[in-house]
């Protein structure tokens, strides 16, 4: 099968166009012919050895697709199933072995672009305002890249929820999309210092919520906007990771909470990991919740589609087709 | 009046005996004699200059007394009643002028001794259980320290709500003292790594929450026994301050929230500070938090109540008596 390897990490050139063997499930496990693959800022940190994996590896870690066989244990799949996954390694490839706890069934009604789509933003966006901070009618989050993959979807959340978005982001245009993501305020944080803004618009009380996936750039500013006991959740780092960080700094801005969190201890039960896809699949369906592809390429073309991810100019998921 | 007065930062014997005048209220401030003032950890931190405060200081936070005069603005208080006080400095003294809204009146069925006592570490034990991470029936706490100041009034509230207490001690006698407050099980942490033992304990699964007052020599472990999701509460630094943690270790450790919490942010308002101290006060009054006034000493022999303390000899509360 096609497949995209990486031999020796670096930068988006490392990620190769290949012939490799179909994978064969192990009794528990189950093999997907992948229709779409879905490209998440992770799959870069493994391509350049950020986060470590053994070498040679096929990067991706979601996508959507179909199961074409299954190892002789598995009993919640069967070939022929529409199924989709994050978490599982190897998805830049015309097929991939997953076990089988990690794929859930995509309904009638989700297109195989969508599932893709959402399984990774989604599922993060969905945890993120249910569980890291359980977000309440009446508290105000501030969003940041709110006109991201995560972000865009993060917004609509908080928005049916009740909350009140303060959303930032580095052009008018995204300001634009951050806005019909249903954003309250929009700051452009190239034009405006955030800090001062949030103040502003939060009276000098601060938010109670900052939901962050940017990291360095944003960190020292998002202990001055939050209220006291406010909270901090960190769910990525597309700028870079933060600096150790002095747990005085938290108390002295006011006794704050501070989470680092990862979407696989949020889904680390196929109870949970159903419970957020029907959540998030629901809402897809119901038109209550609107993914934006911004685009999609040949598996050939991954190392651009990583180029596009890093350069940043993107607003809205990219997909890969094999 | 008789005094403790710090003139520059250091060891016990930087604290002074001496006579200062008595100061005239503001018109904010309530004059109250004291009947007992309570030693902590904190008056040891700003003895030394760890945390930091104009000179000369007279130490000590908390305490219980008369009052004597009100200024011209105080209409909540006259002179007579009983009050107690955490969080104003200047309390290693004969008088202290306080801001009125600072002082909680004591109710009959509670000592002077027993407010003095109870104001700072259980105010601290409170806002710790129910606020900081609300402890519920069914969880697993793990409590440093667990025979001092804050340690036992913290263990006796977790049981109270039905959590499972797992108490880290420096000795039998210690040991002893925890098992009383209710704690389940015990390590000896001098003998035991209180690591392996807790992951012992619990099956390998970890606690929901570490209250944590040591600080340097147990924080990164308190990380290594948390559940995934769990929460650190990191609330003291008696074996000195944590160094900058990467945050990094909290996602890979399972998503765990930190938080470095201070009273002050917990009894921000007056509501807030009347709703804890009576909460004490009914408990204290209802038999259900038993308070360990060991050691009593002249107010004249701070620096030997803060050689015991400093020694870790000492369980339960320090008083200076006036």
């Amino acid at each position: 099968m096609k497949a995209i390897r990486v031999h020796n990490t670096g930068g988006p050139e490392v990620m190769k166009l290949e012939d490799v063997a179909v994978p064969q499930p192990k009794p528990a496990e189950a093999v997907v012919k992948v229709s779409v693959a879905g490209v998440n800022s992770i799959d870069g940190y493994f391509r350049d050895g950020r986060f470590r994996t053994l070498l040679p590896f096929i990067p991706g870690q979601e996508g959507a697709g179909v199961v074409s066989a299954v190892g002789a244990q598995v009993k919640t799949v069967h070939v022929g199933d529409r199924v989709a996954w994050s978490g599982v390694l190897g998805s830049y490839a015309e097929s991939v072995v997953s076990p089988e706890e990690h794929l859930v069934p995509v309904p009638a009604a989700i297109r195989d672009e969508q599932a893709a789509a959402a399984m990774v933003h989604g599922l993060t966006a969905h945890y993120l305002v249910t569980d890291a901070h359980k977000l309440k009618a009446g508290e105000t989050a501030l969003v940041h890249a709110a006109a991201g993959g995560v972000g865009s979807l993060l917004v609509q959340m908080a928005r049916a929820i009740g909350a009140r978005v303060i959303g930032t982001v580095s052009s008018d245009n995204k300001a634009q999309l951050a806005r019909e993501a249903g954003a309250d305020e929009v700051i452009v944080f190239t034009k405006q210092d955030f800090e001062a803004e949030v103040k502003r618009l939060t009276d000098g009380k601060g938010v109670e919520v900052v939901y962050d996936g940017v990291g360095k750039a944003t960190f020292e500013k998002n202990l001055n906007v939050m209220r006291l006991r406010g909270m901090l959740v960190l769910y990525g780092m597309s700028s870079g990771a933060v600096l150790p960080v002095d747990p005085a700094k938290l108390s002295e801005k006011g006794s704050l909470y501070m989470a680092r969190t990862t979407l696989a201890h949020f889904t680390a039960t196929r109870e949970e990991l159903l419970a957020r896809t029907s959540a998030v699949f629901g809402m897809i369906a119901d038109g209550k919740l609107k993914v934006r592809i911004a685009k999609t390429y040949p598996l050939a073309d991954a190392p651009q589609a990583h180029r596009d991810l890093e350069a940043r100019k993107i607003a809205g998921k990219l997909l890969l087709i094999p | 009046m008789k005094a403790i007065q710090v003139k520059q930062v250091g060891g016990p014997e930087a604290m002074e005996f001496v006579e200062l005048p008595v100061s005239q209220p503001k018109a904010n401030e309530a004059v109250v004699k004291l009947a007992a003032s309570g030693v902590n950890f904190i008056d040891v931190y700003f003895r030394e200059g760890r945390y930091k405060a104009p000179l000369p200081l007279i130490p000590g936070s908390e305490g219980a007394g008369v009052v004597t005069a009100v200024g011209a603005d105080v209409t909540s208080l006259k002179a007579g009643e009983r009050v107690a006080w955490a969080g104003v400095q200047g309390s290693y003294a004969e008088y202290i002028s306080a801001p009125a809204d600072r002082l909680v009146t004591i109710p009959p069925g509670v000592t002077d001794q027993q407010a003095a006592a109870v104001m700072l570490q259980g105010m601290t034990a409170h806002y710790l259980s129910h606020d900081t991470f609300p402890l519920k029936k069914g969880q697993t706490a793990l409590v440093h320290a667990a025979a001092g100041g804050v340690g036992l009034l913290l263990v006796q509230m977790a049981h109270n709500v039905g959590a499972r207490v797992i108490a880290t001690v420096s000795s039998d006698e210690k040991a002893k003292l925890a098992r009383a407050a209710g704690a389940d099980e015990i390590i000896l942490y001098t003998q035991q790594d209180f690591e392996a033992e807790t992951k012992r304990i619990t099956g390998g699964r970890g606690v929901d929450v570490v209250y944590d007052s040591v600080g340097k020599t147990t924080f990164e472990k308190g990380l290594n026994i948390l559940r995934p999701r769990g929460m650190m509460v990191l609330f003291g630094g008696s074996s000195g301050a944590v160094p900058p943690f990467d945050l990094i270790a909290l996602s890979q450790k399972g998503s765990l929230y930190v938080t470095r919490p201070s009273l002050f942010n917990y009894i921000a308002t007056r509501e807030e500070l009347v709703a804890r101290s009576s909460d004490l006060f009914s408990m204290i009054k209802a038999g259900k938090l038993k308070l360990r006034i060991e050691h009593l000493y002249p107010l004249a022999e701070a620096q030997q109540a803060h050689r015991d303390l400093e020694g870790r000899k000492t369980t339960g509360k320090l008083l200076l008596l006036p």
